[in-house]
């Protein structure tokens, strides 16, 4: 069975936390479901992040009794794991806008279904829902998911892979989008916008991966993209 | 209490203040790779050139980027035209990201991606 097929009928065994308000679909997959039709050539870890408002997480919790075919891990409640081969892992994320604690890395406590709520998907927003069949996908606006993307702190083959991931949702933004990152970028902390502006950097130097959106093409537009949040900063 | 998450929390913690520190560096040796990089962002070619065509470059007033002083061993790092370039009397491209035969060359001509001039 194709990775397409298993990462959709994921989504569909998820469909009852999807249809909760405020839900997204975060991280690598998101370039994947973007592809036409859903293609999902993209090679990134077999899994799909959900990110959680905390506001939202009783209601999450609620509609996780109706999913099937997945059940939490043992060790770490937040991950669910396939019953199948048909399936693949699903991590719930937490993602915190309002609360004291926003802002924050912390641990959302909980004896069902904890969350390590991460600061940076804070500038995830609600954007396409995008349509399989019957299917409905809560996706990001590509702009936070991007900014996001730049922001990850790892390194190694997964940070250079989460910023091809990055480079992949450059693809797809449209101008009104490289706006939206501009004003974020210009709401970041000076740390992060450097932060953002040193992955681009990075991005602009990998090498290129089998089945990754290949940087060695897209320089020129990564070069300007630079010069614009340069300008940006220069102009604040 | 989930001990896995609150280790990846002190984890991350944990890498927040190596990077917290890496940004108040950003202006001393420590942050001459991202200096460095952000030089390499507007090239869309690198060239290993001949030492004497470096010199000829200077003596004709071209100045090497000042980032190249601050690497040790010290590169002399020009950006140049395709014309300039052409001009050059021996030249060996290499790729444009931070290899080993980018990194050990002692003098590099970059040429910007087209359209870029005056953007910088």
């Amino acid at each position: 069975m194709d990775f397409r097929t298993r990462l959709l009928r994921t989504l569909r065994a998820v469909a009852p936390v999807l249809r909760e308000p405020g839900i997204l679909i975060a991280g690598s997959e998101v370039p994947n479901l973007l592809e036409p039709d859903a293609r999902s050539t993209l090679v990134v870890s077999e899994d799909l992040d959900i990110a959680i408002p905390v506001e939202r997480h009783a209601d999450v919790k609620a509609r996780l009794r109706e999913v099937r075919g997945l059940a939490p891990s043992q060790e770490e409640p937040s991950v669910w794991l396939p019953q199948s081969a048909d399936l693949i892992e699903v991590n719930f994320i937490g993602a915190d806008m309002r609360s004291e604690r926003a802002g924050e890395t912390y641990v959302l406590e909980d004896s069902e279904l904890p969350l390590l709520v991460f600061p940076n998907l804070s500038l995830l927003r609600p954007g396409k829902l995008l349509m399989i069949g019957d299917l409905a996908v809560p996706l990001p606006r590509p702009a936070g998911l991007l900014l996001e993307k730049l922001l990850t702190d790892r390194g190694g083959e997964k940070g250079d892979r989460d910023l091809l991931v990055a480079l992949a949702v450059l693809l797809v933004c449209e101008p009104h989008d490289l706006e939206e990152l501009e004003k974020l970028y210009l709401g970041l902390s000076a740390e992060f916008r450097y932060i953002a502006r040193s992955g681009l950097s990075t991005l602009s130097l990998l090498e290129p991966r089998v089945q990754m959106p290949d940087p060695t093409l897209h320089r020129a537009f990564i070069a300007k993209l630079m010069a614009r949040l340069e300008r940006a900063e220069r102009d604040r | 209490m989930n001990e896995a998450l609150h280790e990846r929390v002190r984890r991350i913690r944990e890498r927040s203040l190596v990077r917290t520190w890496e940004y108040r560096q950003r202006e001393y040796s420590k942050g001459v790779w991202f200096r460095l990089r952000r030089v390499l962002v507007d090239a869309a070619q690198a060239w290993i050139i001949d030492e004497l065509d470096a010199d000829r470059l200077e003596a004709g007033g071209h100045f090497p980027l000042r980032i190249g002083r601050e690497l040790a061993p010290p590169k002399r790092i020009f950006f140049l035209t395709e014309e300039e370039l052409a001009a050059t009397s021996d030249r060996r491209r290499v790729p444009v990201r931070l290899c080993s035969k980018l990194l050990q060359a002692r003098t590099l001509a970059l040429v910007e991606h087209e359209g870029r001039g005056g953007e910088k």
